[in-house]
C-alpha cells in the first residue's frame, strides 16, 4: 500500500517524525517497508491486516497507536447519518447471491459538473502514483485509498429507468458473456465471474469488486451518477479476478475481506467529497444489506497469559495504555491472581478474534526488543537425533573413501509422480531414483576434475535424497561405484528409509568442518599442463611447488605434484599444473607462453627440465 | 592414492545446527517431500481458500488430490506434535532440516527448492515463551554467525503462529560493515495447531520457527547465487578452504 506522508498528517494535529522515523515505527511495530521515495512510503500491510490497513486511514491509525499520538479525526468513529433520502422509490438492487455480495448500497446524484479535479486531490493521488481522471473518478478512487472502500461510479443516463426507477443487479455472468471494461479490454466471462448489471436491460456494466465497464463510464459529458459502495466476498473475488488476470486496487481489497460496515462509510466519504467538487445532489439512496453484521465479538484475555506468551513481565498499566492508543474499547476486572481484559474490537478490526491475537497487539505496540531473551531451561534425557547422525554416519564414511557429495534437483522427465503445474514443461515429473541425476554429474565433474582432485585420485560422487518411484518416497543413498570395503552385497544404492540407522547413528558424533569464504569459480575452460624436471635429492618438494607457483602467476589455479622417482642419486617430480581465467577463454599459445617462462625459471635455479 | 572427498556445504551446515540446537535440547526430525493438505495446510491453520493453496506457489500433483510438495518443512512440526499427543509426552524440541519447494521462478535468491531449517519447542503453558525464542536465536546465531551477531524481531503474520515475528540477524562478515539480515519467520504455534496435533492449547504452548538453510549459507560464506546448491557442480563443494574440526 503506497502511502502519502503528507496525506497521513492530515490525520494529525501533531507535526509527525521525518521519513525514516515513520519507516522504523513501522517496521518495528507494524509492517515492513518496501520503498521509500520522497513523499511516498509503500507499506507491506500483512495479510491478517489487509482489511483494515490498505488505507491511509487505517495506516494513520497504526501510527497513532505506535507513536502514542492521536488522531485528529477518525472518520469511522464519525456515526452515519440516518439517511433521510433513502429512496427504493428512484433506484433497487437485486443481488442474486447474498454470500457473494453481502451488502450493495447505491446513491443516485443529479446534476454533478465533470471536470479537472482541485490540485489538493490531484497532488495527493499522484503522490501514490495515481493518475487523475475527473473530478468525480478521482474522488472514489481517494476515498478508497483513503478510508479502505472500493467504490465505483456510473453514468445513470447510460443505464435505463423503468418506470422512472434505475434498477442495478448483482448476478452471475453466463458462460462466454462479454464485457469492455473502462480501459477497453474485451474479457470473455465464465460463471463463477460476478457482475453488476443494468437490471433493467440485464447488461453487464461492470466486473463486480474488480473494474467498470465502458457502456456506463462517467465522461465530460456526465450529470448524473449512480455510485456503488458495496461488499463482495473475498474467495469470489479472488478467484475472479485471477482467472480474468485482472488485479485492481478494489479486487486486491475485496479479497482481504473489508468489513461490510465499511460500505456505509466510504458512502458517506464519497458523497460529500463529490458534491463538494463536482455539485450535484444526492437524491436517493438504497442500502441492500440482507444480513447485517453484528458488532464483532468480546475477546478477553488475562495479564497472566499474556505474560505467559511473550515471557514479559509487562503490568497492567502498560497492557490497557496498549488497548487505549489502539482505540480498542476495553474493560478490565482484578481476579486473585490476574488480571482480566475485555476488548470489544471495533467493526474494521476483524483480525481480533482469540486471546493470542491481543497478546500480538501488546507485544508489538510495545515492541518485541521489551521482550528478553531468556534461554530455554535444560530439558531432560538426551536429545534424539540418532537417525541424522546415522545418516550423518554413512556420508562420513563415504567421504573417508574419497567420495564427494553432491546435491541435485528433484524434478525429471520422467517419473511414476507427476506434477499437475510444473515450473519447467520439460521436467514435470519427480524422480524416481538418484541414478541419472548422480551419472549426469559425474560426467560434467570429469570435465572439471583437474580443477578439484589431483591427477591420481579417482572422481567418486554420492547424493542422499528424496527419490518418488510409485511404491511411496524413500531417502536414497547413491553411490558412482561401490564400496569395496562394505562388502560383497553392497551395491551402490540403499534405501535409508528402512536402513536401521538409528542404532547405528545413536552413539556417533557427525565430524564437524568449517569452511572459509566462498571464493567464486571461473566457468571458462581451462587448460592442463604437465612438467617433470630432475632434482637432487633432498630437495624440498613444498619449496619446488611454491616456486613454480609464483613463476606461473595468477592464472595457475591448481596444481599437484603427482609422481616422483629416484634414478642414479636424482630425483624426478612430475606436477600438473591446471590455468584457468575468471574473465575469458585462455588460448594455447597463452599457456604455452607461461609454461616457457616456468621452464625457463627451474633451468635458471639449476634444474633439469625433462 | 587415497585422498578424502567432500561433504556439500549443506550439510556441513545442518551438522552446524544440530550440534549447536542439540545442546539446546533439540532432536533432529524427519517428514515426507510429498505431504498430504492436512499436514501441509489444514491442520496449520492455512484456511481451504487461502492464496497459498492456488496454484502458482504450490505444487500440487497430477491425479492425487490434496498430496502437495511440501512448501515449508512445519509439516513435519505437525507430525512430531501429533506423536507427542499421542504418546503422552509433556515437551518435545526438534529441528526439522529438509527440502521444500515454491512453485515461483528462480534468480540468484530464489529457488522452485530449497532446504529449510524448520523446527519447533513446546511444553507446558507458560514453560516455552516469545522470550525463549529469542534466547535460543540468540545463541544460536552466536554460535554459528560469530559472537557479534545479535537478534532482532519484527511482527509479521503466518496462520500457523500468533503472535508472529520475523527474525534479523545482525552479521559482520570478517572486514566488512555488519547489517541486519531477514533469515526467517517464527512465532508462538497458534491454538488451533495445538488442538489439530490432539494437544490441549489451554496446557501446551511452544514456538516454531522456520526459515531458509541456503539463506544462512550464503550469508555466512558470502555466496552470490542459490543455484549453485542443487546443480550437482562438485566445484561448488570445493569453492571453500575445507577445514577438519
Amino acid at each position: 500500500m503506497k502511502v502519502s506522508l503528507k496525506w497521513l498528517q492530515t490525520y494529525f494535529d501533531a507535526p509527525l517524525p521525518n521519513a525514516e522515523a515513520i519507516a522504523d515505527a513501522y517496521t518495528f511495530h507494524a509492517f515492513e517497508i518496501d520503498e521509500m521515495q520522497g513523499d511516498m512510503m509503500d507499506v507491506k500491510v500483512l495479510p491478517n491486516r489487509a482489511a483494515d490497513c490498505l488505507s491511509h486511514r487505517g495506516l494513520a491509525k497504526e501510527l497513532s497507536a505506535i507513536l502514542d499520538t492521536p488522531l485528529k479525526t477518525d472518520p469511522l468513529r464519525q456515526p452515519i447519518p440516518m439517511w433521510d433520502i433513502v429512496s427504493p422509490t428512484l433506484l433497487k438492487v437485486e443481488i442474486e447471491d447474498s454470500k457473494k455480495c453481502v451488502r450493495y448500497m447505491g446513491a443516485v446524484v443529479k446534476s454533478v459538473k465533470i471536470g479537472p479535479s482541485p490540485a489538493w486531490l490531484i497532488e495527493a493521488l499522484e503522490a501514490v502514483g495515481q493518475r487523475s481522471i475527473n473530478n468525480v473518478v478521482d474522488a472514489t478512487n481517494y476515498v478508497m485509498l483513503n478510508v479502505g472502500q472500493p467504490l465505483h461510479a456510473f453514468d445513470a443516463n447510460k443505464l435505463t429507468q423503468k418506470e422512472g426507477k434505475y434498477a442495478i443487479g448483482v448476478r452471475g455472468a453466463r458462460e462466454d458473456e462479454k464485457i469492455v471494461t473502462l480501459t477497453g479490454e474485451e474479457f470473455i466471462l465464465t460463471q463463477n465471474i460476478q457482475l453488476i448489471t443494468d437490471a433493467n436491460t440485464d447488461r453487464a456494466i461492470a466486473l463486480a469488486g474488480i473494474k467498470g465497464g465502458k457502456v456506463a463510464e462517467v465522461t465530460a459529458d456526465t450529470t448524473d451518477l449512480i455510485i456503488e459502495s458495496a461488499n463482495f466476498d473475498g474467495t469470489t473475488t479472488r478467484r475472479a479476478a485471477q482467472s480474468l488476470k485482472l488485479f485492481t486496487d478494489a479486487s486486491l481489497r475485496f479479497q482481504n475481506r473489508p468489513s461490510p460496515e465499511l460500505a456505509a462509510y466510504g458512502m458517506r466519504e464519497v458523497l460529500t467529497l463529490i458534491t463538494e467538487i463536482a455539485g450535484g445532489e444526492v437524491v436517493g439512496i438504497v442500502d441492500e444489506y440482507p444480513a447485517p453484521v453484528a458488532s464483532l465479538p468480546v475477546v478477553t484475555v488475562s495479564l497472566g497469559k499474556i505474560n505467559n506468551i511473550l515471557g514479559s513481565d509487562f503490568s497492567c498499566e502498560e497492557v490497557e495504555n496498549v488497548f487505549k492508543r489502539l482505540g480498542l474499547d476495553y474493560a478490565s476486572s482484578s481476579g486473585p491472581s490476574t488480571t482480566t481484559f475485555t476488548v470489544t474490537p471495533p467493526f474494521e478490526r476483524t483480525d481480533l478474534v482469540i486471546p493470542e491475537d491481543l497478546v500480538e497487539e501488546v507485544g508489538r505496540i510495545i515492541g518485541y526488543d521489551k521482550v528478553p531473551a531468556t534461554e530455554l531451561p535444560p530439558l531432560a534425557g538426551v536429545p534424539d537425533q540418532a537417525r541424522f547422525r546415522g545418516i550423518e554416519r554413512m556420508k562420513d564414511q563415504l567421504v573417508e573413501q574419497g567420495f564427494i557429495e553432491v546435491s541435485t534437483q528433484s524434478f525429471s522427465k520422467k517419473g511414476d509422480v507427476t506434477l499437475a503445474n510444473p515450473l519447467d514443461k520439460n521436467m514435470p515429473a519427480l524422480r524416481t531414483s538418484l541414478e541419472n541425476n548422480v551419472h549426469e554429474a559425474l560426467t560434467r565433474a570429469k570435465l572439471n576434475a583437474p580443477l578439484v582432485l589431483s591427477p591420481k585420485a579417482k572422481l567418486k560422487l554420492f547424493e542422499v535424497g528424496t527419490v518418488f518411484p510409485k511404491e511411496g518416497e524413500f531417502v536414497e543413498l547413491r553411490m558412482t561405484e561401490r564400496v569395496s570395503e562394505w562388502g560383497e552385497s553392497a551395491g551402490t544404492t540403499d534405501n535409508l528409509s528402512v536402513a536401521k540407522l538409528e542404532d547405528y547413528g545413536k552413539d556417533y558424533t557427525p565430524k564437524r568442518r568449517t569452511l572459509g569464504t566462498y571464493q567464486p569459480f571461473s566457468l571458462y575452460p581451462f587448460i592442463v599442463r604437465d612438467i617433470a624436471l630432475w632434482v637432487p635429492t633432498g630437495t624440498d618438494v613444498g619449496r619446488t611447488t611454491s616456486y613454480i607457483q609464483e613463476q606461473a602467476g595468477e592464472l595457475l589455479v591448481r596444481i599437484d605434484q603427482f609422481d616422483t622417482f629416484e634414478k642414479e642419486g636424482r630425483i624426478s617430480l612430475a606436477f600438473r599444473l591446471v590455468f584457468q581465467s575468471m574473465e575469458r577463454t585462455l588460448t594455447d599459445e597463452e599457456v604455452n607462453g607461461v609454461m616457457m617462462q616456468v621452464s625457463e625459471a627451474l633451468k635458471k635455479a639449476g634444474f633439469e627440465v625433462r | 592414492m587415497s585422498h578424502v572427498g567432500r561433504l556439500h556445504p549443506i550439510s556441513i551446515a545442518i551438522r552446524e545446527a544440530a550440534e549447536i540446537f542439540s545442546r539446546m535440547g533439540f532432536g533432529v526430525a524427519y517428514g515426507p517431500e510429498l505431504e498430504d493438505d492436512w499436514h501441509n495446510f489444514t491442520a496449520l491453520n492455512v484456511p481451504e481458500d487461502h492464496p497459498a493453496r492456488d496454484m502458482q506457489d504450490t505444487f500440487w500433483i497430477k491425479g492425487e488430490k490434496g498430496k502437495v510438495l511440501r512448501t515449508h518443512a512445519t509439516s513435519v512440526t505437525m507430525r512430531k506434535l501429533e506423536e507427542m499427543a499421542k504418546s503422552g509426552n509433556a515437551e518435545m524440541r526438534m529441528i526439522n532440516p529438509g527440502k521444500v519447494f515454491r512453485n515461483e521462478a528462480t534468480d540468484a535468491t530464489h529457488e522452485a527448492q530449497f532446504y529449510q531449517l524448520d523446527g519447533f519447542a513446546v511444553g507446558p503453558t507458560g514453560s516455552v515463551t516469545l522470550a525463549h525464542l529469542k534466547g535460543t536465536f540468540d545463541r544460536f546465531y552466536r554460535e554459528y554467525f560469530g559472537p557479534n551477531a545479535k537478534v532482532r524481531f519484527r511482527p509479521s503474520f503466518f496462520g500457523f503462529t500468533e503472535p508472529s515475528v520475523e527474525i534479523d540477524v545482525w552479521f559482520e562478515p570478517a572486514g566488512k560493515k555488519g547489517q541486519w539480515l531477514e533469515t526467517a519467520g517464527a512465532g508462538m504455534l497458534h491454538p488451533n495447531v495445538i488442538k489439530n496435533a490432539g494437544l490441549d492449547p489451554e496446557k501446551v504452548q511452544g514456538f516454531a520457527f522456520g526459515g531458509g538453510l541456503e539463506r544462512l549459507i550464503m550469508i555466512k560464506y558470502g555466496i552470490p547465487d542459490v543455484r549453485l546448491f542443487h546443480s550437482g557442480d562438485v566445484r561448488f563443494n570445493y569453492a571453500f578452504e575445507e577445514k577438519k574440526i
